[in-house]
C-alpha cells in the first residue's frame, strides 16, 4: 500500500513539474503574414501622343483582413475618340520595399487572366478593349492591353484578375471561372 | 496497399486453421451479480466477456443478460468498486440463469480493477454504438457512424470531413472522450473532424444533454464517449482484422488489432492496433467531385499491468490524415461564389484520382495517457495524465510552387485528473475528482492570421453522488471551474502584440431521478447545466472563409455561454419483442454565441460580408423518440424520429443552421442456414430528412441559397457468419443511397456546390481471433 503511495506521489510530481515546465516566451505570436497579398493595382496608360498617366487603386489592407484601411481609387480620365496602351501592375505596399505581385502572375501566366468590363458597354463614358497579351500557350493574359474610348461621358471599368481560370478565351469574370485574385472597380470620365 | 492485403489475406488463411467448439449461438444467459455476505444485488459493477469481447450493462438489480451467446466456454470478468475482481470460467451449452458473488476486500487480501465505465451508471440520456454496429459501420469517419444514434446529426464538408451534432449543439459545444481523455484537436472550425480512428472503440455512448458536472466546460451539447475494450492480460493471443472497400470513392480500410497476454508476467498484457484508408474524388450522381481524397494512417499501442488491488496503463496513440477539400468550393469572392452556387453543374470538373491537391488539410494528433488504479479502503482511486499534441495544416491554393501550408496550428494539451470512486456510505455511492489542465496554442511565424497564441491552465473540482431507494434512484453532482487564458494578438497596421488575460469561473450542478415502476419501464429526469468559455476564435477571430466568402469578426468582450438543460426520458423494454423509447429535452442557453451579419467589407477583391460574433438567448427544446418491434424474433423493425425547435429568444426568431427534422425506419430478417452458414440477414434503411424551414426572418441578408429541400435516402444490406473450423468470419455487403438520390443537406458546406455522393457498396470483411495460451503447443 504504502509503495503505491510512493509511486503515486512520484507521478503526481512529475506530471506537475511538467505542466510548469514551459518557457515564457515561446507562446507570444509571431507577426502573421497574409501570404500573396496584394493591396496595389496600377493602370500605367501611354498612348502616341505623349499621353502618360498612372492611374491607381488601392485597398490598403488588401485582403484577409477585418478592416479595409484607406481605400485609394483615382478616376481614369482620358480622352474621347482615343487608343491607349495599357500595362497593369500589381504590388504588395504592406511589405517595405514594396513587392512586385506582376512579375509573379507573368511567370504563372498560363494560371492567369486580367479580365477588363466596361460599363456601359457601349456607347458614351465606354472603354473598349483588344490587342491583350498573351500567356506562354498563345492565350490571353491581357496584362498589357489597348484601351479605346468611345464618346465623351462617365461610365465605370472593373478590372478583374482570375487565378487558375477554367475558360481562358472568357470575357467576364463568371465566364471564366478560377477564383478571383483582384477585382478593382474605377470610375471612367471621357472628356 | 496491395502487398498490406495479402500479408493479411494469408495471416488469415493461417488463423482459421485454429479450433475452438462453436456450435449453436442462440443462446440466452441470465445473470444476476450479489454482495456475498448479505446476498444483495450489487450495483454498478462492470461485466466483460473476453471471448465476446463484449461488455454487459449491469442493471441496478445487478442483472444482465448474455444474449445470442454461442456455446463454448468463456471467461467473464466482474468489476465493482470496493469489491474483488472476479474473473469466472463458464460453459455455454443451453438457456441458463447464474448467479455470481463478489466479497467485499478485507484488510488482508483481494484484488480489484476499476473500469473506467463511470458513464453507465450517470444518469442522462444516452444513446449508444455497440462493437457490433461498430464493426458493421468500419470505414466510415466518427461522425458518420455517430448518426445512427437517434438526436445526433452530422456536420460535413462533403462526404469525408463529418463532425456530431447532438441536439442542434457541435463543436466546441460538445466535448469527445476518447479513451478517457477530452480530445483536444481544435474543434472550432466546422471543417475540423475529430482525429479518432473509430477502429480503436469497442463502445461508443453520446450523452444527449449539458453534461457540466462530470465533463468539465464545454460539454453544451452533450459528450461522445470513445471506449475501446480493456486490454487482454489472461495469458494467449488475441484480435481481429477488418478489411473494407467502398465503390464510390475506391476506398480501402484495412485494421487490424493483436493482444496478447503474457504468461511469464502474470498480468501484464499488450495490445497494438493500426488502420490504413484510402479513398479517392468521390461520385455523386452523374459527375467525380473534384480532389476529394482522403488518406488514414492511424497506430495505437497500449499495454497494462494488473495486479491484486494495483493497475497500470499505458496508451499511445497517434493519429495521421489527409483531407482534399472539393475544388470548386474554394472561391476568391463573393461574385465567384455566386457564380458557383448558380451553376447547374460543377464548377470544377474532375475524374477519378487518388491525388490529394490544393486545398487540404494535413492532420497529426498524438495522444499519451498513462493511468494508474489502485483500491483503497476508501474505495478506487485512479490517477490520469494524458499529453495531447495536435497539429493541423491547412494548404491555400496558392500561386507558385511552393510546398508550404497556409496555416500551421499546434495545440497541446497536459491534463491530470485523480478520482475516487468510494465505497458506499450509509447507502450513498459515488465519486469526487480534481481536474488540472494546461493548453498551448501557437501558430508558425509566416502564417496567415487566424487565432492568436495563447496558454491557459485550468483547474475543477467535482462530486457526485448516488443514492438508490427502492425504485428509485437520485443522483445529485457539482462542480467548480477555474479557466485563465493569456492571449498574444497581433493588433494595428504594424501588428504589435497586445496581451490580454481572461479568467472564468463557473459552478455547474446536475440532479438526476431515475424510476423503475417496472423491471422493464423506467422513467428518468435530468437537470443538469453546462458552461463554456469564447473560444479564441470567437473572441479574436478575424477569419476569412474561402468556402464560405465572408470575414468573421471575433468579440474580446464576450461573456461565457452558460447552459441549462431538462430530459425526460422513458424507455420501455421487453426483450426481442418491443423497445420503446421517448426523450424530451428542453435546453436554455444564456449568451449563446453566434455570428450576426455586419457591415461590408471592402478588400483587393471586392466587397466581402462580414459577421461579428454577437451573443444572444437561446432556448432548444426538442423530442426524440424510436420503437423498436419484433413481430417474429427474426425480424426486427425500427422506427425513429427527432424534431428539434431551435430559438433566438431575444430577436423572437428561429437559429440558423439547425438539424431539420428527421424519420428514418428500417427492417432486417436473420436467419441461420446451417452450421457452417450461420446468422444471415438481409435488410434495408430509409431516411426521411425534411426541408429546415425554421430559418431566420433576415435569412437571405446572411445566406444564400435556403435550406435544400427534402430528401430520402435509402440503404440496403446483407451479411453472413462462415464458420470455418468452429472459426468465425464475418461477411458483409452494404448499398449506401441504393436508389442513386441526388440530394442536399442543410448541414453540408458543400451544399452550396454539389450534391451529396451517389451510390456506394461497400464490402467487409472481419476475422477475429483468440487463443488461450495454445499458440506454442500448435
Amino acid at each position: 500500500m504504502k509503495n503505491n503511495i510512493i509511486k503515486y506521489a512520484t507521478i503526481a510530481t512529475l506530471a506537475a513539474v511538467s505542466f510548469t515546465a514551459c518557457k515564457k516566451d515561446e507562446v507570444a505570436t509571431p507577426t502573421p503574414v497574409e501570404q500573396e497579398l496584394i493591396t496595389t493595382v496600377k493602370l500605367n496608360v501611354t498612348n502616341s501622343e505623349g499621353f502618360n498617366k498612372t492611374f491607381v487603386y488601392k485597398v490598403e489592407n488588401g485582403f484577409g483582413s477585418t478592416t479595409q484601411g484607406t481605400v485609394t481609387k483615382d478616376d481614369i480620365v482620358l480622352a474621347p475618340g482615343k487608343q491607349y496602351d495599357v500595362e497593369v501592375t500589381l504590388l504588395n505596399e504592406k511589405k517595405s520595399p514594396a513587392e512586385d505581385v506582376t512579375e509573379e502572375v507573368k511567370n504563372e501566366s498560363n494560371d492567369h487572366l486580367f479580365l477588363f468590363q466596361s460599363a456601359p458597354v457601349t456607347g458614351a463614358g465606354s472603354v473598349s478593349f483588344s490587342d491583350g497579351n498573351k500567356d506562354g500557350n498563345g492565350n490571353p493574359l491581357n496584362q498589357k492591353i489597348k484601351f479605346t474610348t468611345a464618346t465623351a461621358g462617365t461610365g465605370a471599368l472593373t478590372l478583374t484578375l482570375k487565378h487558375e481560370p477554367t475558360n481562358k478565351a472568357a470575357t467576364t469574370p463568371d465566364a471564366a471561372g478560377g477564383e478571383t485574385d483582384v477585382e478593382a472597380i474605377f470610375n471612367v470620365k471621357l472628356q | 496497399m496491395n502487398r498490406v492485403l495479402i500479408a493479411m489475406i494469408l495471416w488469415l488463411m493461417v488463423l482459421v486453421q485454429h479450433v475452438y467448439a462453436q456450435d449453436t449461438c442462440n443462446i440466452n444467459i441470465k445473470c444476476r451479480v450479489v454482495e456475498t455476505h448479505s446476498g444483495q444485488s450489487l450495483f454498478p459493477v462492470s461485466a466483460y466477456i473476453d471471448e465476446m469481447k463484449r461488455e454487459f450493462e449491469v442493471d441496478e438489480d445487478g442483472r444482465f443478460e448474455i444474449d445470442n451467446a454461442c456455446s463454448g466456454t468463456y471467461h467473464i470478468h466482474f468489476h465493482a468498486a470496493g469489491y474483488e475482481h472476479l474473473v469466472k470460467e463458464i460453459k455455454i451449452s443451453a438457456n441458463a440463469s447464474l448467479k455470481f458473488s463478489l466479497s467485499h476486500i478485507d484488510k488482508e487480501l483481494a484484488e480489484v480493477v476499476v473500469s473506467d465505465d463511470r458513464a453507465k451508471t450517470i444518469i442522462q440520456s444516452k444513446g449508444n454504438i455497440n462493437r457490433l454496429d461498430i464493426v458493421s459501420n468500419s470505414g466510415k469517419t466518427l461522425g458518420d457512424m455517430l448518426q445512427n444514434v437517434n438526436g445526433v446529426s452530422v456536420l460535413s464538408n462533403g462526404a469525408t470531413i463529418a463532425k456530431p451534432v447532438i441536439h442542434g449543439l457541435h463543436s466546441n459545444r460538445i466535448i469527445i472522450l476518447n479513451n478517457g481523455i477530452r480530445q483536444e484537436d481544435q474543434q472550432w472550425g466546422g471543417e475540423h473532424a475529430p482525429n479518432i480512428d473509430p477502429f480503436l472503440a469497442n463502445n461508443i455512448t453520446v450523452l444527449k444533454g449539458a453534461s457540466g458536472v462530470r465533463y468539465g466546460t464545454d460539454a453544451i451539447g452533450g459528450v461522445v464517449l470513445v471506449e475501446p475494450s480493456a486490454v487482454r492480460t489472461m495469458i494467449g493471443w488475441g484480435g481481429e482484422v477488418n478489411l473494407a472497400g467502398f465503390s464510390n470513392n475506391r476506398m480501402g480500410v484495412a485494421s487490424a488489432t493483436v493482444e496478447h497476454g503474457f504468461k511469464y508476467i502474470k498480468g501484464l498484457g499488450i495490445r497494438l492496433q493500426g488502420t490504413l484508408k484510402q479513398g479517392g474524388n468521390y461520385h455523386i450522381p452523374d459527375y467525380w467531385a473534384a480532389n476529394t481524397g482522403t488518406e488514414e494512417q492511424n497506430y495505437s499501442a497500449t499495454m497494462a499491468y494488473k495486479r491484486a488491488h494495483f493497475g497500470v496503463e499505458a496508451f499511445y496513440s497517434h493519429f495521421n490524415t489527409k483531407l482534399g477539400i472539393y475544388r470548386g468550393s474554394h472561391t476568391g469572392n463573393q461574385a465567384d461564389l455566386m457564380a458557383a452556387i448558380n451553376s447547374d453543374t460543377p464548377l470544377v470538373n474532375a475524374g477519378f484520382s487518388y491525388q490529394i491537391d490544393r486545398p487540404m488539410q494535413h492532420v497529426v494528433h498524438d495522444l499519451a495517457k498513462l493511468k494508474m488504479n489502485t483500491d483503497t479502503r476508501a474505495g478506487a482511486l485512479s490517477l490520469v495524465y494524458a499529453y495531447q499534441h495536435n497539429y493541423r495544416q491547412e494548404y491555400d491554393i496558392i500561386r507558385g510552387n511552393s510546398d508550404k501550408a497556409q496555416l500551421n496550428l499546434t495545440l497541446n494539451t497536459q491534463s491530470l485528473n485523480l478520482n475516487l470512486e468510494h465505497k458506499p456510505v450509509a447507502g450513498i455511492s459515488g465519486q469526487v475528482g480534481i481536474d488540472g489542465t494546461y493548453q498551448e496554442n501557437y501558430m508558425r511565424d509566416g502564417d496567415r492570421v487566424f487565432i492568436p497564441n495563447y496558454r491557459s491552465p485550468g483547474f475543477a473540482a467535482y462530486i457526485i453522488e448516488r443514492y438508490r431507494l427502492n425504485k428509485v434512484t437520485l443522483e445529485a453532482g457539482a462542480r467548480y471551474d477555474y479557466r485563465h487564458y493569456e492571449v498574444f494578438n497581433p493588433e494595428g497596421n504594424n501588428q504589435t502584440i497586445v496581451r490580454y488575460l481572461f479568467d472564468y469561473s463557473n459552478a455547474s450542478g446536475t440532479i438526476g431521478l431515475r424510476y423503475k415502476p417496472k423491471p422493464n419501464w423506467e422513467w428518468s429526469v435530468t437537470l443538469a447545466n453546462a458552461w463554456r468559455a469564447p473560444q479564441a476564435s470567437e473572441l479574436f477571430s478575424s477569419g476569412l472563409h474561402h468556402g464560405a466568402a465572408r470575414i468573421e469578426l471575433g468579440d474580446k468582450k464576450l461573456k461565457p455561454e452558460k447552459a441549462y438543460s431538462l430530459n425526460i426520458e422513458t424507455g420501455y423494454n421487453v426483450p426481442d419483442k418491443l423497445h420503446l423509447e421517448l426523450s424530451l429535452y428542453s435546453q436554455y442557453i444564456n449568451d449563446f454565441i453566434y455570428l450576426k451579419p455586419d457591415a461590408d467589407i471592402l478588400t483587393i477583391r471586392g466587397y466581402f460580408k462580414s459577421f461579428r460574433y454577437t451573443q444572444t438567448n437561446a432556448w432548444l427544446n426538442g423530442i426524440d423518440a424510436s420503437v423498436r418491434y419484433y413481430p417474429v424474433k427474426s425480424l426486427e423493425t425500427h422506427l425513429k424520429a427527432s424534431i428539434l425547435f431551435a430559438r433566438d429568444v431575444q430577436q423572437k426568431d428561429w437559429l440558423i443552421l439547425m438539424p431539420a427534422d428527421r424519420i428514418s425506419g428500417g427492417i432486417k430478417y436473420s436467419f441461420n442456414l446451417g452450421k457452417t452458414i450461420k446468422d444471415v440477414y438481409v435488410g434495408a434503411d430509409g431516411r426521411y430528412v425534411f426541408r429546415q424551414w425554421r430559418i431566420p426572418a433576415n435569412f437571405d441578408q446572411i445566406d444564400y441559397p435556403h435550406p435544400p429541400a427534402d430528401y430520402f435516402v435509402m440503404d440496403a444490406e446483407a451479411g453472413v457468419t462462415i464458420m470455418r473450423s468452429g472459426h468465425p468470419i464475418y461477411f458483409s455487403i452494404t448499398v449506401m443511397n441504393a436508389l442513386n438520390q441526388q440530394y442536399r443537406d442543410y448541414l453540408d458546406a458543400f451544399r452550396y456546390f454539389i450534391n451529396q455522393p451517389g451510390t456506394n457498396v461497400v464490402l467487409r470483411l472481419r476475422v477475429p481471433f483468440n487463443f488461450y495460451g495454445l499458440i506454442s503447443k500448435n
